[in-house]
């Protein structure tokens, strides 16, 4: 079995009596992208800083690449964090190759990368450009090859499509996968459901400081099983609200998500949805990794 | 720790401050304006004092003519005597020509004798500038000379004698177990503030550069991108090697300018001026310039590790501000301390704040110049300033491991006890 990427066991981190994590069990699979998932304040940043020997933890283990000391291997790992920043007064490229060269790259090495990069992120033009010059979109592009300009073996990068705009969003996508072809492992942190379902292999949605769902998100998936009904209708919002059989219903007013209780005909719920609207098209399908993110902090919650 | 990310990280701090604005203008200024004053010194005493005219108008004192003689004799500035008027009590029509012509700048200044009853004479001098303080000295060493004249008439005493008596200076020599040196408390008081005030405004200006940048690395968020490659003890190491790189530097630069300009001036600044006879050499000695350069040094790192520690708790520059007080004022009191110093150099109060390290620095460098204590004292003091420094360092690495990630609220004192104790 290959080594985990990274792997925490019972991980605990307390701040003034409060614990941020408690007993959080995590692996990563080396080559994957994986998404960390879970709410505000559920303790994911911090399971970031802990795993990157930012933090030490308080009780608990962290593996990263196959090390104890996650110190011992920042030359490996890169690390986009959420709020993130650059020196507002210094030149792109001398910027970039700084963050490079704590990376453990030798000063011609960096400069080389550098330019590459800014190439890469289409900002070559502005290499002697002061980075306060530049819009908050393409700082963030110059985050991000800040992030994998050492070539890592782990790459975490917390929310990098946030303030990004359509075009800048899949230039960062590309990105993202451009290092899994190359065999780095990702762990993406993220609230955009979509690109998680998208990209990633493996999730962990974490809750109050555990993680309360984990596994590679086609076996969560086929857990669920096909229990959603799609439908395209012309009803507008609130039409499909009392339709019997259906747990919840997920309606933007033209398309709507209907969530069916446990052993309950489709069959029957479709006929009473084309009873009630006018309906394009309707399929059944599986659950997305949203309304499993919701029932899931839902169940915790209320098991709290 | 990895010396090669500290060095890193010290480089980058190094090129920020050497190209900030703050350290060009200050790196430059400073020099300039010692040379300039070096060079304006004698220049201004060489020219526009070199000739005046002056007035006498004398009411009812009898001293006009023998002091007009005693004022045409004085060498430097030469004063031509341009009207001597005697009337019995004060004019106040020849008052308003002379200040007329004083206004019209046909007429430097005028001297007024009038009679007093509790003194020999009441005498006022009436300029355009009037401030100058070797014209004053020599103009009532003129008058006091003509007084004592007329009181020694017919006595047999000489007046030039009295008056050569009059002239004599008081030479101070400080005597140390290096030995003696010239000058007295104007010397020891312009070196030591001279050397203190290098000390205190480079510490100032770098130290505050580094502070404000640790506080925008930490409110732009910049701090946790580069915490993701280095340990926040890197961090601070890198931080604190590069900010007293530049101030070295800065050093470096000011003692090469300040040699340079020494030598250039010392011919100059000897003529004209009250330092005159003063051997520079005794000022500037290799032993002085030896300590200068540790104590700066070691002063500059403890004072960079105390205001790294500072700019960690802050959580935005407005507050750095308020808090950076704290940590410049031991280096206020020191300087206060090293002033009083001068005065007191041997005190128990004066030895026991020269082993204290916050202020080591600077009341032992004074120490050091004033009056060379023994040397085991001087190396106490560096022990223990190397010890202390030391020991900051191992508290900022904790401080900072706790605190550079925080944003919103600041660490209370307590808590950052309760981290370093940890």
């Amino acid at each position: 079995m290959p080594t985990p990427a990274l792997l925490c066991r019972q991980l605990i981190k307390t701040f003034d009596g409060t614990r941020a994590l408690d007993g959080l069990d995590l692996t990563v699979d080396a080559g994957t992208i994986f998404g960390l998932l879970g709410p505000n304040g559920s303790g994911k940043t911090t399971t970031i800083r802990t795993s990157l020997g930012i933090y030490k933890p308080d009780g608990g283990s962290v593996e990263v690449l196959g090390s104890g000391d996650p110190l011992a291997v920042r030359r490996r790992t890169g690390y986009l964090p959420e709020e993130r920043g650059l020196y507002a007064r210094m030149k792109l490229q001398e910027q970039l190759a700084f963050l490079a060269s704590i990376r453990g790259l030798s000063s011609a090495e960096s400069e080389r990368r550098s330019a590459a990069w800014l190439d890469r992120v289409g900002l070559a033009a502005r290499a002697q450009s002061l980075t306060r010059e530049l819009s908050k979109g393409n700082q963030q592009k110059v985050q991000f090859a800040a992030a994998v300009i050492h070539d890592p073996d782990l790459v975490v990068l917390d929310e990098p499509f946030s303030g990004l705009d359509p075009i800048n969003s899949r230039l960062v996508k590309e990105l993202i996968l451009e290092q899994r072809a190359k065999g780095t492992t990702v762990v993406l942190s993220t609230h955009r459901m979509e690109e998680v379902e998208a990209m990633c292999e493996s999730i962990c949605l974490i809750h109050h400081g555990r993680a309360v769902l984990s596994g590679r998100l086609r076996d969560i998936k086929a857990k669920y099983g096909r229990n959603t009904i799609v439908v395209e209708h012309s009803g507008g919002p609130g039409c499909l609200n009392q339709v019997p059989g259906v747990q919840t219903c997920d309606d933007g007013g033209r398309e709507a998500r209907l969530r069916l209780e446990p052993d309950v005909d489709p069959q029957r719920v479709m006929r009473a949805v084309l009873d009630r609207v006018e309906v394009s098209s309707m399929r059944l399908d599986e659950p997305r990794i949203e309304d499993i993110y919701l029932e899931t902090i839902s169940a915790s919650e209320r098991s709290q | 720790m990895s010396l090669a990310l500290v060095l890193t990280i010290a480089r980058r701090e190094f090129l920020a401050r050497v190209r900030s604005k703050a350290f060009i203008v200050m790196t430059v200024l400073v020099p300039s304006f010692l040379g300039l004053y070096m060079l304006a010194v004698p220049m201004l005493a060489g020219s526009r004092n070199n000739d005046l005219r002056v007035a006498i108008l004398d009411a009812g004192t009898g001293l006009g003519a023998s002091l007009a003689e005693r004022l045409r004799a004085i060498e430097r500035p030469h004063i031509a005597i341009t009207q001597t008027s005697a009337t019995e009590a004060v004019d106040p029509t020849a008052r308003d020509r002379l200040n007329g012509a004083i206004r019209d700048r046909t007429l430097d200044g005028y001297l007024m004798l009038e009679r007093a009853e509790s003194a020999p004479v009441r005498v006022r001098y009436f300029a355009r500038q009037s401030g100058n303080p070797a014209l004053l000295r020599e103009l009532r060493l003129a008058v006091q000379s003509a007084v004592i004249g007329r009181l020694l008439e017919g006595t047999g005493v000489d007046s030039a004698r009295v008056r050569s008596a009059q002239e004599l200076d008081l030479g101070a020599v400080t005597v140390s177990d290096q030995g003696e040196r010239e000058g007295g408390f104007g010397v020891a008081f312009a070196s030591t503030m001279a050397l203190a005030m290098l000390l205190y405004i480079a510490v100032l200006i770098n130290g505050q550069g580094m502070a404000t940048a640790i506080v925008e690395e930490k409110s732009s968020r910049l701090i946790e991108v580069i915490l993701g490659a280095v340990t926040a003890t890197e961090f601070m190491t890198g931080k604190i090697l590069g900010v007293l790189g530049s101030g070295l530097t800065q050093l470096a630069i000011w003692i090469l300018v300040a040699v340079v300009a020494l030598l250039q001036a010392a011919p100059a600044l000897a003529i004209g001026t009250t330092m005159s006879g003063i051997d520079l050499s005794t000022i500037l000695s290799a032993r002085l310039i030896f300590y200068f350069a540790v104590f700066f040094s070691l002063g500059y790192l403890l004072y960079s590790i105390l205001f790294s520690v500072v700019a960690v708790t802050c959580t935005s520059t407005e507050e750095l501000g308020q808090a950076m007080m704290a940590a410049v004022l031991p280096m206020v009191v020191s300087l206060m301390a090293a002033i009083s110093v001068i005065s007191n150099p041997a005190t128990t109060t004066t030895r026991v704040l020269s082993l204290i390290p916050v202020f080591t620095p600077l009341v032992m460098l004074a120490r050091v110049n004033l009056l060379m204590p023994p040397l085991w004292e001087v190396w106490l003091g560096i022990a223990l300033l190397v010890g202390a420094s030391i020991t900051a360092g191992w508290a900022a690495g904790k401080i900072f491991q706790y605190a550079l990630l925080m944003t919103g609220k600041r660490p209370t004192l307590p808590e950052l006890i309760r981290v370093v104790k940890a």
